[in-house]
């Protein structure tokens, strides 16, 4: 595994306009980060609306403190600017199912503006039913049945011309870090594996290799429960392999490959005391490496008061450099496989996973539980367990409900990167200036071609493309997509 | 005990429901009347804490410090300077005395259910 390479470095990042963005990268880059992930401004990117958007005016403060604001492709072009796209591995955004096609349409019209084909391109979207419809619901965003049909468009436009590009990522993480326990959290991510498998039954003949390499990445979240999230990494791979062959006859050896992505528990990052993270970023970090991801990202030690600082940013990378340079794990496969623990835990934990995957299964399948709220409630219950835990002190946090400072030992401020009102009126002026300078019917016409293509079943990822680079803004393909699917009722009840 | 109405809102436009979920749920079960308002602007969490009367208002922060200053403006202006006010949520520790400077009572992460529904109740003139 690590023998022949090393897990990707792959830190999430992102605040300010595209220019501080770009700088951002630079940063990480030059500190050793192997892949490049852009994290976009959630008022904006997750909800699909322009910076003038009255929702956004009213708290335009915010605008780039949890991400980088963009308006349009040519902020895409600002935020690449001198970074080498044909040799890098990028995760342009596009986490958020309803703006993943925005995103990839951008990034992927960057690249071919700079010569670039698209075959070249190495990278992954995401378009994740957990992040939003599960973790963090938008106050506007499509149903989860046409955020599944965007998500087939790319998974389509994908197969079709761009090898070395994951279409999609199913994020357990979000589901986890949400509420939902390891074995929920591994039996939820393999109900929506089969809700795409299923999706696709009546086209590909009985023959999934091609559309499971597809999706085929996936992404796990590890805390402070070390051993089992390690052999939950190990008990996913199993999974996707048993699936695979067992119900979907797939053979293809690249296809039965499960990839992993890990992100350490953001929850498990206390706010009291805020440099012990650093220690639980490294168990956290070390459970994914004994568990064989493929890349890993480690949450900031300021995760509980801000998006990371320089500081929390660059400690992040180097606990993953002094893991894969200074301890020997990297020179063995599955070093924890045969311990008679690891191997029970292994063991129940797919037990577990298929009890709950069949549950999922019971109540109507993956986009069923989203969309009736169930799904939502498992999390809850679990927020609740977890909490109750906590106060009785059955669940330990050091420096936070056991070990308790009088006086704070070692404080740190919150980072606001480049947010505030001045970020936002720059935000601003480039919209103006977009709406001024480009060709408004073209526009118009475009937008209206995207919608006719919604409205049927053409794949929208070139009506997209088209309307991106007539300098379409995010807000106006947002407009376009609501007009169409309209807006998901959250089943949120307490 | 005659029920107290709580709105409780998120600040931003960031979905995060986590928090805001289990506070909600321990001051139900503590016998408050919970009114989730969810993403609402200053002038939303105005109308809503005057048209349904509540008594102690929650905000969820996840985001600057400054739009929690246009709610409690808002507040002001609307004539419920009187109503308390908690806040809890990703707050940077550098704005926790600004915000208690106007009488917002800040539970950070890692605050106790306990002594968050506590702080609201001696608002509320009562002894936690």
């Amino acid at each position: 595994m690590y023998r022949a390479k090393d897990w990707r470095i792959f830190q999430l990042s992102g605040f300010g306009n595209p220019s501080d963005m770009n700088k951002r990268i630079r940063f990480l880059l030059d500190a050793g980060e192997t892949g490049v992930i852009v994290k976009h401004d959630r008022m904006t990117d997750d909800h699909l609306y322009d910076v003038d958007h009255p929702d956004i005016v009213e708290r335009r403060e915010d605008v780039g403190l949890t991400g980088t604001v963009t308006v349009g492709l040519r902020d895409y072009e600002t935020i690449m600017d001198g970074i080498p796209l044909e040799s890098i591995y990028v995760k342009p955004g596009g986490g958020v199912a309803q703006s993943a096609p925005y995103t990839l349409a951008c990034y992927w019209s960057t690249a071919s503006r700079r010569g670039i084909p698209l075959e070249k391109l190495r990278g992954t979207g995401q378009s994740d039913f957990f992040l939003t419809y599960i973790g963090c619901p938008p106050k506007e965003q499509i149903p989860p049945g046409a955020a599944m049909r965007l998500n087939l468009d790319i998974i389509d436009w994908c197969m079709e011309r761009m090898p070395h590009w994951v279409p999609v990522s199913i994020a357990g993480y979000n589901g986890a870090d949400s509420g939902l326990n390891a074995w929920q959290e591994l039996g939820a991510v393999f109900a929506n594996a089969v809700e795409y498998l299923e999706a696709v039954s009546d086209r590909v003949d009985g023959n999934y290799d091609s559309f499971a390499r597809m999706i085929g990445g996936m992404n796990f979240r590890t805390s402070m429960d070390l051993f089992e999230d390690a052999a939950k990494l190990r008990t996913a791979r199993k999974m996707w392999h048993d699936l695979l062959t067992n119900r979907y006859g797939v053979t293809d050896e690249r296809a039965l490959r499960l990839r992993i992505h890990v992100v350490t528990a953001g929850s498990n990052m206390a706010y009291q005391e805020p440099l012990n993270n650093i220690v639980r970023g490294t168990v956290m970090a070390l459970a994914a490496a004994l568990g064989g991801t493929q890349s890993l990202g480690v949450s900031g030690y300021d995760e509980a008061m801000s998006i990371p600082s320089d500081h929390a940013h660059v400690m992040s990378i180097r606990i993953q450099q002094i893991l894969q340079e200074e301890t020997n794990i990297t020179a063995v496969a599955d070093p924890l496989g045969g311990s008679f623990y690891i191997e029970h835990l292994s063991q129940e934990l797919e037990r577990r996973a298929l009890a709950f995957m069949s549950d999922i299964e019971m109540e109507g399948g993956f986009l069923s539980v989203i969309d009736s709220g169930w799904l939502l409630e498992q999390a809850a219950r679990g927020q609740i367990e977890e909490m109750a835990a906590i106060e009785e002190g059955r669940k330990r946090i050091v420096g936070t409900n056991v070990h308790r400072a009088h006086e704070e030992p070692m404080p740190i401020d919150g980072f606001e990167g480049c947010s505030g009102e001045e970020t936002w009126e720059r935000a601003m002026q480039r919209l103006t200036s977009i709406r001024r300078e480009r060709h408004g019917r073209e526009v118009t016409r475009r937008l209206r071609d995207l919608e006719a293509a919604c409205r049927t079943t053409e794949n929208v990822i070139p009506r997209v493309m088209r309307a991106v680079q007539a300098d379409a803004t995010i807000g106006e393909i947002g407009d376009v997509f609501r007009s169409v699917f309209g807006v998901w009722d959250v089943p949120m009840r307490f | 005990m005659t029920h107290t109405r709580i709105l409780i809102a998120k600040t931003s436009l960031d979905g995060h429901w986590r928090g805001v979920m289990v506070v909600a749920r321990a001051f139900r079960d503590a016998g408050f009347d919970v009114v989730l308002g969810g993403m609402l602007r200053a002038g939303d969490i105005a109308r809503m804490a005057g048209d349904e009367d509540v008594q102690i208002i929650g905000l969820n922060v996840g985001g600057r410090i400054e739009v929690v200053h246009r709610i409690l403006d808002t507040l002001d202006q609307a004539g419920l300077a009187d109503i308390p006010v908690l806040a809890g949520g990703t707050i940077p520790p550098q704005a926790i005395d600004e915000l208690a400077s106007r009488g917002v009572s800040v539970h950070p992460p890692g605050s106790p259910l306990t002594e968050i529904v506590d702080a609201a109740n001696r608002l509320l003139g009562r002894v936690g």
